[in-house]
């Protein structure tokens, strides 16, 4: 990460609090998104998201598997997250590693919900296939490949581009299995069961400078943060998981403005997505 | 800098690429020639002991080149230059950099080279301004002058024996830079002119264009208060009246923007490139950030593609306008209106004060016109070589008399 000097910081939080920042945007801008769908063809769903020179690639591959004892009635889902050392020359190796668990706990918070499965993103239940017998396994693997700040906003629209292009197989379950014997199942090779990501939440990471808060940060505004605090938010308008980042210190009165700043983003950015992302599927369908 | 990428939709991706082969069609046809990619056997005189350069390789007694780029022939000296190569220092060339260490009486400097630069204590002015020998007083006091991240503008001194570059900044132009931002963009687009400090003063902006690829665009600063020790964290302590005003902002980001999307395209930098991209975008009411949008960047595209193109037109136009060129005894031409153009024959005329004469024509049309007069100065200058004493001079009207009475002279060939 190139350092910058005492006047370049100056300019910078100069920018954010006269609402124009190096690139032009106001406070409340994104930068220029960019989707495509399908790229790895041998998983169920893929996605390439750019945001500005950030660049992430989100995978879902769906494995039969066996549910945990104590949801038999519920799939499973992993999100995990790898930085690529082509972003940043520090992710080789094992430099990667704090910053791609904060990444995935992150995201497993947002998407996941608790612990009993309540307030998931993705309706565990339509990925069971036998009752407490077969299920689908989703991992969902985040690649982020270029590095430019705001790495969490545009992990979670990769994922929800991936989910939306991601097509479980049917499954034809036998009948005449005994119920204590393990059921035979055929997987579909051509039937595809769509998911529906409508409920799919978006992350909005709100930087604190100074006084202001910005929306999609680079990483040269992200050197200059006091605090950042992440809301995970639905199409609902409702919350589903909240982060916060960096060593200040927030009153709780800021946390609320924040909040309700990220609830008024977010639905400009759904919208913004799905748009982009029926381009991409009608793209897809034209080839 | 990191690329960005843009999603063009169809018309837009359609007008890139005829701009983009306008843009081709127009460069000279020798550059295209030399270009070659890995694996292309470079045409080679075999008998000449022909030195193999970087980027060449021997194959089954071929020269073979192993890099993409430029080939460069230097006496027996064949090699591979490529476009996107790191910064190659000249003595002379104006740099910015970004300091990345303090050395014991030295600053190391990160310039887009393969190795660091270094400013010397010694080729440094003093904050205070006063020629002396560098005590260890200052050498302790480095930091307050420059410090670790701090953006530094400076001259290339020369090498070293061992290959490293030594930087001088010791004139008042030259030192820190602060209140503006720093863009990278590959050093080939940045050639070596006679000027790289660049003041806006419509804009109050400042511009430099590092020969190594960084440029500084930032509020203007007086030139003397570079140098003056800052006290660091006091200076911005009051930084609410301290922050660039917005217009100068609006300024400088537009500046920013215009230099990142000729980056993109790869269009090399020119002063009067970017204020023309800069002002189209102001003219066309263009975003600040939609500047950096697909529209904007076909747009400049096109622009850029329709400015060569003229220009290759004008250029053409002048040389293809045939004249000739009179040699009369200097005292003839005396000192009056020298530009003449003949309307009613389409013609210039320009007479030298050198006794160097030029006339040409406008069109093809006035060509006999132009013949004509031609040797009506042959048949002047061998008028005055015979008579002397009449020295004739050679004025506007005097041509326009004669011509007219010189339709019925025989001429003398």
């Amino acid at each position: 990460m190139v350092g910058l000097s005492e006047g370049e910081k100056h300019f910078i939080r100069g920018g954010i609090t006269q609402d124009l920042r190096t690139d032009g945007r106001k406070r409340l801008q994104f930068r220029a998104l960019s989707v495509q769908t399908g790229v790895i063809p041998q998983a169920n769903g893929s996605a390439r998201v750019r945001l500005g020179a950030t660049e992430i690639i989100a995978s879902v591959k769906a494995e039969l598997g066996k549910p945990s004892i104590l949801h038999p009635d519920k799939g499973k889902v992993s999100i995990f997250v790898d930085c690529s050392p082509t972003a940043e020359p520090m992710f080789e190796g094992r430099g990667s590693e704090e910053l791609s668990a904060e990444l995935s706990v992150s995201l497993q918070r947002c998407l996941l919900g608790g612990k009993s499965g309540a307030g998931a993103a993705i309706d565990l239940s339509s990925l069971i296939v036998v009752e407490g017998k077969v299920c689908w396994d989703l991992y969902i693997d985040g690649l982020v490949v270029s590095s430019d700040g705001n790495l969490l906003d545009a992990l979670a629209a990769a994922i929800k581009v991936a989910l939306s292009d991601t097509g479980i197989p049917k499954v034809n379950v036998s009948v005449n299995a005994a119920s204590d014997e393990e059921p035979e199942v055929d997987v579909s090779d051509e039937e595809f069961l769509q998911f529906d990501t409508s409920s799919v939440p978006v992350i909005i990471t709100l930087t604190k400078v100074g006084r202001h808060y910005i929306v999609d940060a680079n990483s040269e505004e992200e050197s200059q943060m006091s605090s950042a605090v992440s809301v995970s938010v639905n199409r609902h308008g409702q919350i589903c998981g909240l982060t916060k980042r960096g060593g200040a210190g927030l009153d709780p009165s800021v946390i609320f403005d924040m909040i309700s700043v990220a609830k008024h983003v977010s639905q400009q950015f759904i919208s913004l997505l799905d748009s982009e992302i029926a381009a991409a599927e009608a793209e897809e369908a034209e080839c | 800098m990191k690329d960005r990428h843009l999603s063009l939709n169809q018309t837009q991706r359609v007008r890139l690429e005829a701009a983009l082969h306008e843009l081709q069609s127009l460069a000279p046809a020798a550059a295209s020639a030399a270009a070659v990619t890995v694996a292309d056997t470079i045409p080679v005189n075999q008998e000449d002991n022909i030195l193999k350069g970087h980027g060449t390789s021997d194959q089954d007694g071929e020269v073979v080149a192993t890099l993409c780029g430029v080939v460069e022939r230097v006496n027996k000296l064949v090699y591979v230059r490529t476009l996107k190569a790191r910064y190659k220092p000249e003595v002379g060339d104006i740099i910015v950099g970004r300091v990345i260490e303090i050395a014991p009486k030295r600053w190391r400097l990160e310039i887009n080279f393969s190795q660091d630069a270094v400013l010397m204590l010694s080729s440094m002015n003093l904050p205070d301004g006063i020629q002396r020998r560098r005590t260890a007083v200052d050498e302790l006091n480095m930091r307050s002058i420059f410090e670790e991240n701090d953006v530094i503008c400076a001259e290339v001194r020369g090498f070293q024996h061992d290959g490293s570059l030594h930087l001088q900044a010791r004139s008042e132009k030259y030192g820190k830079l602060e209140r503006g931002q720093l863009l990278m963009v590959p050093p080939y687009l940045v050639k070596r002119k006679k000027q790289h400090f660049h003041h806006l003063e419509q804009y109050n902006v400042d511009l430099i264009l590092g020969c190594n690829g960084f440029i500084w665009v930032g509020e203007h600063v007086v030139v003397g208060e570079k140098t003056k020790t800052t006290g660091g964290q006091q200076r911005f302590s009051t930084e609410a009246e301290n922050f660039t005003p917005l217009e100068t902002r609006k300024h400088i980001c537009r500046l920013a923007n215009a230099v990142r999307v000729l980056s993109a395209l790869g269009f090399t930098l020119i002063v009067e490139l970017i204020i023309e991209t800069m002002e189209a975008s102001v003219s066309s009411n263009v975003e600040i950030n939609d500047m950096l949008g697909a529209e904007f960047y076909v747009q400049t595209a096109e622009r850029e593609a329709k400015r060569r193109a003229d220009l290759l037109r004008k250029k053409n136009g002048a040389s293809s306008r045939e004249g000739q060129l009179l040699m009369v005894p200097p005292y003839l031409v005396k000192k009056k209106q020298h530009f003449h153009h003949l309307e009613q024959y389409n013609v210039d005329l320009i007479l030298g004060c050198n006794g160097f004469i030029w006339v040409c024509d406008m069109n093809y049309v006035a060509w006999e016109i132009c013949n004509s007069l031609a040797r009506l100065y042959e048949y002047l200058i061998s008028q005055a070589i015979e008579c002397p004493s009449q020295s004739v001079q050679v004025t506007n009207t005097f041509v326009k008399n004669l011509w007219r009475g010189f339709m019925r002279v025989p001429c003398a060939k």
